[in-house]
């Protein structure tokens, strides 16, 4: 199942804590109910992405690992 | 095939996600007592110091007479951070050569620049001057603590700025060889061989002497807690004023305890010291000349090259291991400039009065290890509540 993305926000290459800068940068472009797609290399990205969702409140939909990528799809709240 | 679930089972508890930050900041805490036991605690700034001057030797300009890595017990210790970090990885499959847009890896330079500035003026890095310098009842770490954390607010401020002006600075780049997905399944296997080379060499390399050995087979042992860990002082000190997430600040506090209560008895108990002048030496061991302005002034310097580099003296060395190679420039420029620094910096940094450099043991100020001890306690105790506060409340924190 593809899901819709509204914005997608690249952190290939990118170590620690730019990932989470630009996360929270990118969804404040969003608005509510719009999902942000995260492409991140950093390992740091498995337990910081779905902390950071929890702290602040948005909806991590999905995170998943394909060929060199995690990716992470997050949904704005509020 | 029940035994291969169960063999499978214990390595996915290794490595198969990251451990807590406690997790790591204790058994580094306990490591880094065996370190003290053996010869003297952990350190980051000295082996930088180190290596740097060796190339510098090696190229034939500057330094001569300099102590080889293999006989300076913590640089070869730390070169096998990299390396155990970088076996780590590999089991874990999460190694890459992670390469960022150019405005990154200059940040990665100049962090580094900042970090050998700083580390030698403030007589101490995270490491040297921090986890241990608070377990050994130093007071100059204290001061060390506040100027990182002045470093890190002056640099998060720069780093949020960049990120709106110039937002192509900090852009995405590619990573190679990665671990993920499929095409990633030779890397536990790669990082079972390196292991058991990197186990042999260092048992024909270190047979004749003891203490070598104990640091190298600490190195790596700590190269892997620290990756599975992602044990991080920069983090655990930027989080509050960042995310606010507090889980890092509380791991590392839950190392220092534990460091604090080995190294007072090694301290207290004068282990190994048989006069009293030698206890009183050991008593002084990591009691560096930083308290207080050197202290603050290197420490304010380290803190924003920590920041800008995403990286301090042992999260530098990890991140290199596991193929970032912002953290490799980072680690280049931190080892070139500390010698130099060292020697044409801070001279005018000694030639100060004495009362902006001293060496402070605290027992010595608060009337003996029962008041040092108190004393941390009580700051840890703040520094707890304020994190925890803070994680709720997200005064101080800017995302």
């Amino acid at each position: 199942m593809a899901i819709e993305t509204n914005q997608t926000v690249d952190c290939k290459g990118l170590s620690c804590p730019m990932p989470i800068l630009k996360l929270a940068k990118g969804m404040k472009t969003l608005e509510v109910g719009q999902v942000l797609e995260l492409l991140a290399t950093d390992p740091g990205s498995k337990p910081d992405v779905p902390a950071w969702c929890e702290k602040t409140g948005n909806e991590l939909i999905e995170a998943m690992e394909e060929e060199g990528v995690y990716k992470y799809y997050i949904r704005r709240v509020k | 095939m029940e035994e291969k679930g169960s063999a499978r089972e214990l390595f996915d508890t290794f490595f198969g996600k990251a451990w807590p930050m406690w997790v790591g900041a204790i058994l580094l805490a306990v490591g880094n007592i065996c370190l003290f036991l053996v010869k003297h605690p952990w350190g980051g700034t000295g082996s930088y110091i180190n290596w740097g001057q060796n190339i510098y030797q090696g190229l034939g300009v500057m330094f001569d007479n300099v102590t080889p890595i293999s006989k300076h017990p913590v640089a070869t210790m730390n070169l096998l951070v990299v390396l155990g970090a970088f076996c780590a990885s590999l089991l874990a499959r999460e190694f890459a050569l992670r390469i960022p847009s150019v405005g990154e890896l200059s940040k990665g330079l100049i962090g580094g620049v900042f970090m050998g500035i700083g580390a030698t003026i403030g007589a101490g890095c995270t490491i040297g001057g921090f986890f241990s310098g608070w377990s050994a009842l130093s007071g100059g770490a204290i001061i060390l603590v506040i100027g990182f954390t002045i470093g890190i607010l002056v640099a998060l401020r720069y780093l949020f700025w960049e990120m709106e002006r110039f937002p192509k600075l900090s852009g995405g780049g590619k990573a190679f060889l990665s671990g993920v997905g499929k095409k990633g399944a030779w890397q536990p296997w790669v990082g079972i061989i390196v292991l058991l080379v990197l186990i042999i060499y260092n048992c024909v390399r270190f047979r004749d002497s003891n203490i070598l050995t104990w640091f190298a087979v600490l190195g790596i042992l700590f190269g892997i807690i620290c990756q599975r860990s992602r044990f991080c002082i920069t983090r655990a000190l930027r989080e509050p004023f960042m995310t606010g997430e507090s889980s890092a600040s509380s791991g590392l506090m839950a190392g220092l305890l534990v460091g604090i209560l080995g190294f007072t008895i090694i301290k207290y108990m004068g282990i190994g010291a048989y006069t009293p002048i030698a206890a009183r030496k050991l008593a002084m061991v990591w009691i560096y000349p930083n308290f207080w302005i050197r202290g603050l002034v290197g420490g304010f310097i380290f803190g924003i090259g920590m920041t800008v580099a995403g990286g301090c003296a042992v999260g530098t060395l990890w991140r290199a291991g596991e193929g970032q190679v912002k953290l490799w420039l980072a680690a280049i420029a931190y080892m070139l400039v500390a010698p130099l620094s060292k020697k044409y910096i801070v001279p005018s940094f000694t030639s100060l009065p004495e009362w902006t450099q001293k060496k402070v043991f605290l027992p010595d100020l608060l009337g003996g290890y029962g008041g040092a001890i108190v004393f941390f306690l009580v700051i840890m105790a703040l520094w707890y509540l304020f994190v925890k506060w803070n994680e709720k409340t997200g005064k101080f924190s800017a995302i």
